[in-house]
């Protein structure tokens, strides 16, 4: 595959990151609260209707592993392990700056270490149910929502007004939209742009503070990539087999299997992970009662931590079409019950629909390249 | 037009390399990896060329195994679970997967229409590979040629550990109470075959059709025998089995070219 150099467009997103730390602690300076998050789950809405900024603190490095395995035990999925590390070391400048720190009881690991997270930081963890049709855990979602909110007016000394939560789905939405539109120009065959070039702008949007800005790059982007792609560049080969990865958060080192499918003669199209479609999927009812609406929309997010899980093998199944997927690539992290005990449903979802399935697991080092290569560079090889 | 194809498997044991004409396996030539892949395998693509009496020039190289990456002389790199797959099938054409023990993985395939259809390999640790069998070997004190003559399949003392480190600690435990050596050995095979299950079982293995077992321990009868009774599926061997990946990274250059 031909090897570009990154259209300047992405450049905007690639070092988003690591550029968010001064932006944040100017924002800081200035009086804004800070709140990070973990998952999905977390409503960001009712920050940015309190005026505050909002940042993911999942952390994708080996770095403080070795830290909070003092406290944590080895065998344990690497995001969290890694997280606590970045927290107790404070080497993350989001977490350290973080005036509240927002968790749900997803998974069991993350639900533990949020106790352990409370005894150094301010930490606030909402009740997520486990089902996401039954009348019980809707409305006791839609109840978590409102004590969020509650929580957050308490802590930051703000009155959030309906006009306030009103514009906040309105933004929120729109970059969304905005998200949805860029993603889905990887429906193209070929594609416009590699999956690498893809996750850096999915990832390097959630450190960007201010919506109007961001969404203004956002559209950007699109215009660019699409522009390039009218005007005939072609930046991916024709014969790149077309992956869809799906699992496990990825990001940083785990960045390592979108790599290895790469070099092998695959594209990722799409991410149906938490960085990528599933969080950007669906909107906010912009006509319904507003926190309402909020609960019922982050509630159907489909991940492993919900049983049954049905929302993200419908939504696995409608990508597989949409973007003409050769392949699924599942990339599970070492430890992670939930999502390696579902690669048994998805592996029989894509086997009754044809679609060549492979599931990876890895963890947050790189000691695993050469293996990985093996078998996505073999899955590869064995697409028609 | 090149006349003749070398493949050469770099395995992390063994590297195995095969002279094919297009055709016919014209000559196999095996020996140690050692610390070196590069060296051991223009070792045999020496070895193979003087034999036969061949020029560098008329021959194309295919490398595949873990290894492949650093034979620089290569003209094509194809995986091991690929090359396998096609090894396999030349070898017997009728077959619905491969299972593959090697010195540090193994790996199982499902073959549909003369190609892979799917695969699974295990390559985080060494229970169920060829290195667990070494280490067994030592501890027993049985060479690995000898496994046959000597094991007990009928009567195992099962092991356990599913880890290589405590299975050792293990058998060193059974030694102290005085068991019978022939049943560890059936306990260790037994073992393996387990694990073979764990991937066998996640694939759609149609009970009749034959699966050649194809690698370095394809020699061993009682481990056939075993992997056999263990998942119930029809495990078969060939004379060339040990050669599959490299007879595979032949086919795989040919099929290119061709």
């Amino acid at each position: 595959m031909a090897k570009n150099a990154l259209p300047s467009a992405f450049e905007n997103f690639a070092d988003a990151r690591k550029e968010g730390f001064l932006t944040v602690k100017n924002l800081k300076d200035e009086g804004k609260k800070v709140v990070g998050t973990f998952c999905a789950y977390t409503p960001v809405e009712i920050f940015l209707a309190a005026g505050a900024v909002s940042v993911g603190i999942c952390s994708f490095s080996d770095e403080t592993i070795p830290e909070a395995e003092k406290v944590l035990p080895s065998n344990l999925c690497p995001l969290i392990k890694s997280s606590y590390g970045f927290a107790i070391t404070e080497k993350c400048p989001y977490m350290y700056f973080a005036d509240l720190i927002v968790g749900e009881t997803t998974c069991d690991g993350k639900k533990k270490m949020y106790e352990l997270l409370g005894d150094i930081k301010n930490v606030h963890v909402m009740q997520l149910p486990q089902t996401q049709t039954d009348e019980a855990s809707i409305e006791m979602w839609y109840k978590e929502v409102l004590a969020l909110k509650e929580k957050v007016e308490k802590e930051f000394d703000v009155t959030i007004t309906e006009d306030d939560i009103k514009a906040a789905i309105t933004i929120k939405n729109e970059e969304r939209m905005l998200l949805q539109e860029f993603y889905n120009l990887s429906k193209s065959c070929p594609p416009p742009i590699t999956g690498t070039e893809q996750l850096k702008v999915l990832y390097g949007s959630q450190f960007k503070f201010d919506y109007e800005s961001k969404n203004k790059e956002l559209r950007d982007v699109i215009d660019k990539v699409k522009k390039d792609y009218e005007d005939g560049v072609e930046n991916v080969s024709k014969s790149a087999k077309r992956i869809l990865i799906t699992g496990c958060p990825l990001a940083g080192v785990t960045e390592k299997v979108v790599t290895a499918i790469e070099d092998s003669g695959g594209v990722v199209v799409a991410f149906e992970n938490c960085i990528g479609v599933k969080t950007a999927d669906r909107l906010v009812d912009e006509n319904e009662e507003p926190y309402k609406a909020i609960a019922d929309r982050y509630l159907q997010i489909g991940c492993s931590v919900m049983t049954p899980d049905t929302n993200r093998y419908d939504l696995l199944s409608r990508l597989v079409e949409e973007f003409k997927v050769d392949g699924v690539v599942e990339m599970t992290l070492q430890a992670c019950h939930t999502y390696a005990i579902e690669t048994a449903q998805i592996r029989k979802l894509m086997q009754d629909r044809d679609v060549p399935f492979i599931s990876v697991e890895t963890d947050y080092s790189t000691a695993d390249v050469a293996q990985l290569k093996t078998r996505l560079a073999a899955f590869i090889e064995m697409l028609v | 037009m090149k006349e003749f194809y070398i493949g050469i498997d770099s395995g992390s044991t063994m590297c195995k390399a095969v002279l094919f004409d297009g055709k016919n396996l014209v000559d196999t030539y095996i020996i140690k990896t050692g610390w070196n892949p590069k060296i051991s395998a223009s070792e045999c693509l020496d070895h193979l060329l003087e034999k036969n009496t061949i020029s560098r020039d008329n021959v194309n190289i295919t490398a595949t195994g873990y290894g492949r990456e650093t034979i620089d002389f290569a003209d094509n790199i194809f995986t091991e679970i690929t090359c396998h797959a096609y090894g396999g099938i030349y070898l017997k054409p009728e077959i619905q997967g491969i299972i593959d023990i090697g010195g540090q993985d193994s790996k199982v395939i499902q073959i549909q229409n003369q190609r892979v259809a799917d695969f699974l390999m295990n390559d985080k640790c060494a229970a169920g590979t060829g290195r667990f069998l070494s280490m067994a070997c030592e501890i027993l004190d049985i060479k690995l040629e000898d496994i046959d003559g000597f094991t007990d399949i009928i009567d195992p003392i099962s092991i356990s550990s599913m880890c290589t480190v405590f299975a050792e600690s293990e058998i060193i435990g059974l030694l102290s109470m005085e068991k019978d050596r022939s049943k560890i050995m059936g306990g260790v095979l037994q073992s393996i075959a387990q694990r073979i299950r764990a991937m066998t079982g996640k694939i759609n293995y149609d009970l009749e059709a034959p699966i050649l077992m194809s690698g370095g321990l394809s020699k061993s009868k009682a481990l056939i025998e075993m992997i056999s009774k263990i998942t119930g599926l029809k495990v078969e061997t060939h004379d060339n089995a040990l050669f599959a990946g490299a007879i595979g990274a032949c086919i795989c250059a040919y099929n290119k070219n061709n």
